[in-house]
């Protein structure tokens, strides 16, 4: 304690208080000691026989095991010094290897194939692992870029370097970064960019339960509020194995027997683990899945003991006591160790006695022991990942997995009389805190111990029903291809649930599975459902059928359409009220604002169903309430329009939402206005005819009291006028052929009949004051973008008698903003079918979040699914219930495996250099043909990026962009000019300078290497 | 064996139910059968019942394992608890998918629990008590928290391809009368999600010498052409008992737990059609008792349907509340029952 009050003190004193971004430097000094808990939240793994998590599980509790004949690429017999004894010979060609570890998928992290192929594949491994732990821990990796978030890397083997740095001819900074057992963890917080803390742990094996260690430090002391922490081995000689030989630490079968009579020496493995870490507070804050909580660690060193890669058990003892007392815990309390267990005689004799020393106090139960080098082998540099993962799994699955082997448990290590007992079976936790160990120890005598505790529980409250309640499931990707896998692979997981809810599925789809460029969003409301929509997907990728996958390059553009009278019916919008929270609150506020104007509820009206809604005193306000709703609804979503247009009536909820008009004076307006249009005499009437306005002239001369009350398209116009007048245009229109349809209106809106009402109304408009809008408005009344001119007490006026002219200020909308998107706000479409009829609205898309009676918070949905296909970024949270419960873990990212890189082909011997592999890619297809172009400066290009980056030729083409495309970084442009320029000498020397601007394509450089050789011929 | 209240803990803190598809109303139905809808109204009384299969071509679209899975998960999630909390799962069936593996286990399977009890209890509108009654016991046992089960599925012993107009209308009635569902429910031994103590359980065989009131058949590889009715109740026997052994039932439950009617305030009566469940409750004559019935919405489910009367009776259940659940299995006649209080 008293250290970690010193190093507080150190870090406090460390940073300057004008850091930057206080709020995510949380002062150490400020943790309570019982905020010291560490949460893992997130993991990922791939041992041998185990890629992932869900299959490591399944192996450890079968008992099964991974050990078998080395693969020929990595080494054969031949690469055996002949003094190896025949004994030996056989174990050194077993051990436990990872299948596939060629496969690389380059594409996605946006790196070369040539730089791909010469980075060690262990910093492969580690970039995918890394990327789908993140994913597990419930947050998109695209949304931790930037943050102090810090990475922490076990890795004990050098061999890639080892074996390709030994040819100084082969040597490139590619394969000088590539190489390095340090960029081990900078590649991960490169790529994924970030910012945190970043460093390789090399403490021999016990390295990456070091790396934990210091990751939940770095945590503690503010350093970071994200870790990645973990490790990494990969066998690519049989080097070590040859050591292990010689000390008489190997295995004849290649398989540790941890604790067993038959323990007879090591096997090698290989393995890739990492767990993220938060916080515990932090964790619970922000909703994650806890799997286990770290209580404490420590890390000691043998000192000079019996030699320096002779264990110790004094030490052993020591840090397991001081793991205990800086997690508050005593040993009795440990159910269970994972143990270092690496099944050598003198090794497992050693750590029992120090198990024995700590752990053999008075007790109600021995303290079960076990390790997980019984199943896999001794994975070395991710050795105590394997071990804490295997320990967080067995808190997280409250089950502890039997010890392979342990059925003729060593008489000799007397585990009985220690307190201690080997599991021979799995071992059942009880209900309640748990506490558990794991031990990793490493060669050069760095010993690491934690203590792990079960994730703690919510305190048991029924959760909200969420039975049916509606979600978007988002999954993006790289490609469309790695869309259609990921669709693929995600409707296979869900369909294994048994059927229920979506909605915290949809939404931790939401928090993770965005942030690739291509979209794919759907909506669903059970499992069922989701997975069959996502299998269909994903079948419509494989057929080659497209149009799923969307990659948006710009936002949407969305132009709010506001409805007028006579699109209104009774009970509009109650499926959306029924489900919407957010539209229910909306609802609510316009409700109150009218109320004291309309002399109650409208939305009581509404919602019971009252065939009164259809008259035009309470229609008005009612569809007034539900235009300022969804769109209140829809920005509440991230929805924000960028113009909007009102039919008529529409036009108030339109301006409130521009900003001209406050909620509050415009439910006035709309509230008189309404009263005073239904108080006019009855008697007039309204008729749609779909004729062109040109053409009706001849009948309104001859019918003066008729008039043009709307222009809604080129073949849509409203008259307005007495009934009889009305009856006789239908009559005459009908002998000419034309279509008529008359409308359900109480008075001839939009008339001169309207006249007794305008002045009053502009009485009552006069004390509003309008606002300057703060998006573009299309007027109806004037047919035409409002501009500047006012919305005020004569513009309400007048719009209330002069004609509708929708399909002009549809034009004027269409021309000046041009929309992507058009969503109507408003009970059923009404103005989408007439921007259709217009013509006008080629490749805009329709939208509309409640269209008509049978509409639910599904339609909802489904415009918010379509936004986000087409580039918003939603905020996802207003669609979900409020008390959704935290976050379901997702099925994390498919990576692709089509490429590969390895080139460990064993060179004849006795050369002792290996030839740098060239990507296997590029030598699957011919040798490159010369780039087929007239122009020279550009096959120069072409051919030089060929050379540096060994791309697929169909990729290097003009309009290929070098970072964002071709994954190039400032030392491949350096390789790239050197490679122009040697080609291209009449170009003479181009300063960096006047590379930078052309940096751009490889037809932006090639463009400027033309030029120079013209200027230069000249 | 019968058991009375004892002093350990049991709760319910969650149910979660699970009906296949669409309601099947009687219009619907009585068009398939060949009978008019109001013979159904006038018998049977159900309005709607669920099929988790097709009703034209018999193909089955969802299976025992199926709807008992999805009723578990949602009863796990409503109780707030995850699979590795769960230590037991009682299940009872009359009509499991295979007879091995158990259905039990299979829903163990898919619903991710491992290493621990998983029984299968084989009985009909007992069923869910059966299983509430040995959960109870591993709860007085140890356990902290475990998973009841019931359900049942018709599709092997309804077919509607057959020629309605050939079946007697005994047989006729069973089309009517039985629906598909799965009911589930978690117990814990601490009070948990809806604090809904089990003060006592009633389970009793009481058929010594009686010929069986229902039989639920069914056909091997050796007998698979006999024409035995794979359904066939004996309406009078049932008619004539039932009621009369719920009224004791309900009465033996009252004298274990020391209420009075009084202090009843919601009834679950047997559920075996809604015309029976009338004339049950009719005969029970408890005053200003609230009933909760679904059989008219559900069908009988048979051993799903407790689980179906717990879920509506949840929302209604205010702290401190009674309630006293009546089933009679008129098979063999078993007599059982159950006593809750929210807590």
């Amino acid at each position: 304690m008293a250290q970690h009050n010193q190093v507080a003190q150190e870090n406090q004193v460390a940073q300057p208080s004008q850091l930057p971004q206080p709020s995510q430097l949380p002062q150490p000094s400020q943790l309570p000691e019982h905020d010291r808990d560490i949460a893992v939240v997130g993991l990922d793994c791939a041992f041998p026989s185990a890629v992932g998590p869900e299959a490591y599980w399944e192996l450890l509790m079968r008992g099964g095991e991974a050990v078998g004949e080395v693969p020929q690429a990595r080494w054969t017999a031949d690469d055996l010094p002949g003094a190896v004894r025949d004994a030996h010979r056989t174990a050194l060609m077993r051990g436990g290897f990872l299948a596939d570890v060629d496969c690389f998928d380059n594409d996605f992290f946006a790196l070369a194939p040539r730089e791909a192929a010469a980075m060690d594949p262990q910093q492969r491994l580690l970039l995918q692992c890394a990327w789908r732990a993140l994913e597990d821990s419930g947050r998109s990796p695209v949304d931790l870029a930037g943050t102090d978030t810090g990475v922490f890397v076990g890795v004990m083997g050098g061999e890639w370097g080892r074996l390709r740095m030994a040819d100084p001819e082969q040597v490139s900074p590619q394969l000088g970064a590539g190489s390095s057992a340090g960029m081990a963890a900078n590649r991960i917080s490169y790529h994924l960019n970030l910012t945190g803390p970043s460093m390789a742990v090399d403490t021999a094996c016990s390295s990456s339960l070091v790396a934990v260690h210091l990751a939940g430090n770095a945590l503690l002391s503010g350093e970071c509020d994200t870790a990645l922490a973990g490790g990494v081995n990969l066998l690519l000689s049989p080097a070590l194995g040859l050591v292990y030989s010689q000390l008489g630490l190997v295995s004849p079968d290649g398989r540790c027997k941890p604790f067993s009579a038959d323990a007879d020496g090591i096997g090698r493995s290989d393995g890739v683990g990492l767990v993220v870490l938060r916080r515990l507070a932090d964790a619970v804050a922000d909703g994650q899945r806890i799997y286990a909580v770290i209580k404490g660690t420590a890390v000691n060193q043998d000192g000079r003991s019996n030699g320096v890669t002779a264990p110790s058990r004094w030490s052993q003892q020591k840090v397991l006591q001081a793991a205990y007392r800086r997690s508050g815990v005593t040993p009795e309390q440990i159910s269970f160790v994972e143990a270092h267990g690496t099944g050598t005689a003198l090794g497992d004799a050693i750590e029992c006695a120090a198990l024995g020393a700590v752990h053999g106090v008075e007790r109600e139960r021995p303290c079960a022991i076990g390790s997980v080098k019984g199943n896999l082998g001794h994975t070395e540099g991710a050795a105590g990942i394997a071990g804490l993962i295997k320990t967080v799994l067995a808190l997280h699955h409250r089950i502890v997995p039997a010890s392979r082997f342990a059925d003729r448990e060593n008489p000799q290590l007397r585990l009985s009389e220690r307190g201690l007992r080997l599991l021979k079976s799995p071992l059942r936790l009880p209900p309640g805190p748990v506490l558990a160990g794991v031990s990793s120890f490493g060669m050069g005598g760095t010993n690491a111990h934690v203590v792990l505790a079960g994730a703690p529980r919510a305190a048991g409250r029924a959760a909200p029903r969420q039975s049916g309640a509606v979600g978007v499931f988002t999954v993006t990707a790289d490609s469309p291809e790695a869309l259609g896998r990921n669709l693929a692979a995600q409707a296979e997981a869900i369909a294994r649930r048994p059927r229920g809810s979506v909605a915290a599925l949809c939404r931790s789809s939401n928090r993770v599975k965005t942030g690739l460029p291509y979209r794919y969003a759907v909506t669903a409301r059970d499992t069922e459902e989701l997975a069959d929509r996502l299998r269909r997907a994903a079948d419509d990728s494989a057929d080659g059928a497209g149009g799923y996958a969307q990659r948006p390059w710009t936002k949407p553009v969305v132009a709010f359409l506001f409805t007028g009278q006579g699109s209104q019916f009774p009970a509009m919008t109650a499926g959306l009220h029924r489900e919407s929270a957010v539209y229910r609150r909306h609802l609510a506020e316009v409700d109150a604002a009218l109320a004291p104007h309309v002399g109650g509820s409208i939305l009581d009206l509404v919602l019971r169903g009252d065939e009164a809604v259809r008259e035009t005193g309470p229609a008005q306000p009612a569809l007034f309430a539900v235009g300022y709703a969804l769109a209140a609804t829809l920005g509440e979503l991230g929805v924000q329009p960028a113009a909007v247009i009102g039919h008529s009536v529409g036009e108030f909820a339109a301006a409130v939402v521009a900003g001209v008009l406050d909620l509050g004076p415009a439910a006035e307006l709309v509230a008189t206005r309404a009263s005073l249009m239904q108080q006019l005499p009855a008697g007039g009437g309204m008729l749609t005819v779909h004729v062109a306005p040109a053409d009706l002239a001849e009948l309104l001369a001859a019918q003066p009291e008729l008039t043009v009350a709307a222009v809604n398209g080129p073949a849509d116009v409203v008259l307005s006028g007495p009934i009889a007048e009305l009856d006789r245009a239908e009559r005459v229109l009908a002998g000419r052929g034309g279509r008529t349809a008359r409308m359900k209106v109480s008075h001839a809106f939009h008339s001169p009949l309207m006249a007794p009402a305008v002045e009053a109304f502009r009485a009552a408009a006069a004390t509003v004051r309008p606002g300057v809008p703060r998006l573009p408005i299309a007027s109806t009344r004037y047919g035409a973008m409002l501009g500047d001119r006012p919305m005020d007490a004569d513009y309400w006026a007048r719009q209330l008698a002069e004609p509708v002219l929708f399909a002009d200020a549809l034009d004027a909308l269409l021309d000046e903003v041009a929309p992507t998107h058009l969503v109507e706000i408003g009970p059923r479409p009404q103005l989408l079918p007439l921007a259709g009829r217009s013509g006008r609205s080629a490749g805009v898309e329709f939208l509309h979040p409640s269209p008509g009676p049978e509409a639910t918070g599904r339609d909802l949905a489904e415009v918010v699914a379509a936004l986000y296909r087409a580039g918003l970024d939603p905020e996802w949270g207003a669609l979900y219930p409020s008390d959704l419960r935290a976050s379901e873990r997702l099925r994390p990212y498919v990576f692709a495996t089509g490429n590969r890189y390895w080139g460990c082909a064993p060179a004849p011997r006795p050369a002792p250099v290996r030839t740098v592999p060239e990507p296997a890619r590029a030598a699957r297809t011919a040798p490159a043909p010369a780039p087929r172009t007239a122009d020279p400066a550009l096959a120069v290009v072409i051919e030089a990026v060929l050379q540096v980056g060994g791309h697929p030729p169909e990729l290097v083409v003009p309009e290929a962009r070098f970072y964002e495309d071709l994954g190039f970084d400032s030392v491949m442009i350096m390789q790239l000019k050197d490679g122009v320029e040697a080609r291209l000498p009449q170009a003479g020397e181009v300063s960096i300078h006047q590379l930078l601007p052309a940096l751009r394509t490889i037809g932006s450089l090639a463009e400027l290497y033309g030029e120079l050789v013209t200027a230069k011929a000249a | 064996m019968t058991r009375i209240d004892d002093p350990a803990g049991a709760y319910l803190a969650a149910v979660g139910t699970a009906l296949p598809g669409e309601p099947v109303d009687n219009a619907t139905l009585g068009r398939l059968l060949g009978v008019s809808e109001e013979w159904i109204d006038i018998f049977v009384g159900t309005r709607a019942r669920y099929f988790a299969w097709d009703l034209e071509t018999g193909e089955v679209r969802r299976t025992l394992v199926d709807l008992c899975a999805e009723a578990g998960a949602r009863a796990l999630e409503s109780a707030g608890l995850e699979a590795a909390d769960i230590e037991f799962v009682v299940l009872s069936t009359a009509t499991p998918d295979t007879l091995l593996p158990t259905t039990a286990t299979q829903v163990a399977d898919r619903l991710g629990l491992d290493h621990l009890p998983v029984y299968q209890l084989q009985a009909g509108c007992s069923g869910a008590v059966q299983a509430l009654d040995l959960g109870r016991s591993l709860l007085a046992g140890g356990a902290g928290a475990g998973l009841v089960l019931g359900g049942d599925v018709t599709a092997r012993h309804l077919d509607v391809r057959r020629d309605p107009a050939r079946m007697p209308t005994e047989e006729l009635v069973n089309y009517v009368l039985f629906g598909d569902g799965a009911g589930a429910a978690v117990l814990t031994a601490e009070p948990l999600g809806e604090r809904v103590a089990v003060r006592g359980v009633l389970n009793s065989f009481a058929g010594l010498g009686r010929p069986a009131g229902q039989t639920v058949d069914w056909y091997g590889v050796s007998d698979r052409h006999s024409e035995r009715p794979m359904l066939a109740e004996d309406y009078k026997a049932i008619e004539e008992s039932v009621p009369a052994m719920a009224v004791e039932i309900f009465w033996e439950l009252l004298d274990r737990v020391g209420w009075s009617t009084a202090d009843v305030d919601h009834l679950l009566p047997p559920q075996l059609s809604e015309r029976m469940t009338a004339r049950i409750v009719e005969h029970m004559a408890i005053p200003s008792v609230h009933e909760v019935s679904c059989v008219s919405d559900t069908g009988n489910t048979g051993n799903a349907l407790p689980f179906l009367q717990l879920e509506r009776l949840l929302p209604q259940l205010a702290d401190g509340q009674r309630a006293i659940g009546v089933t009679v299995e008129s098979s063999k006649w078993i007599k059982t029952g159950f006593a809750l209080e929210k807590v």
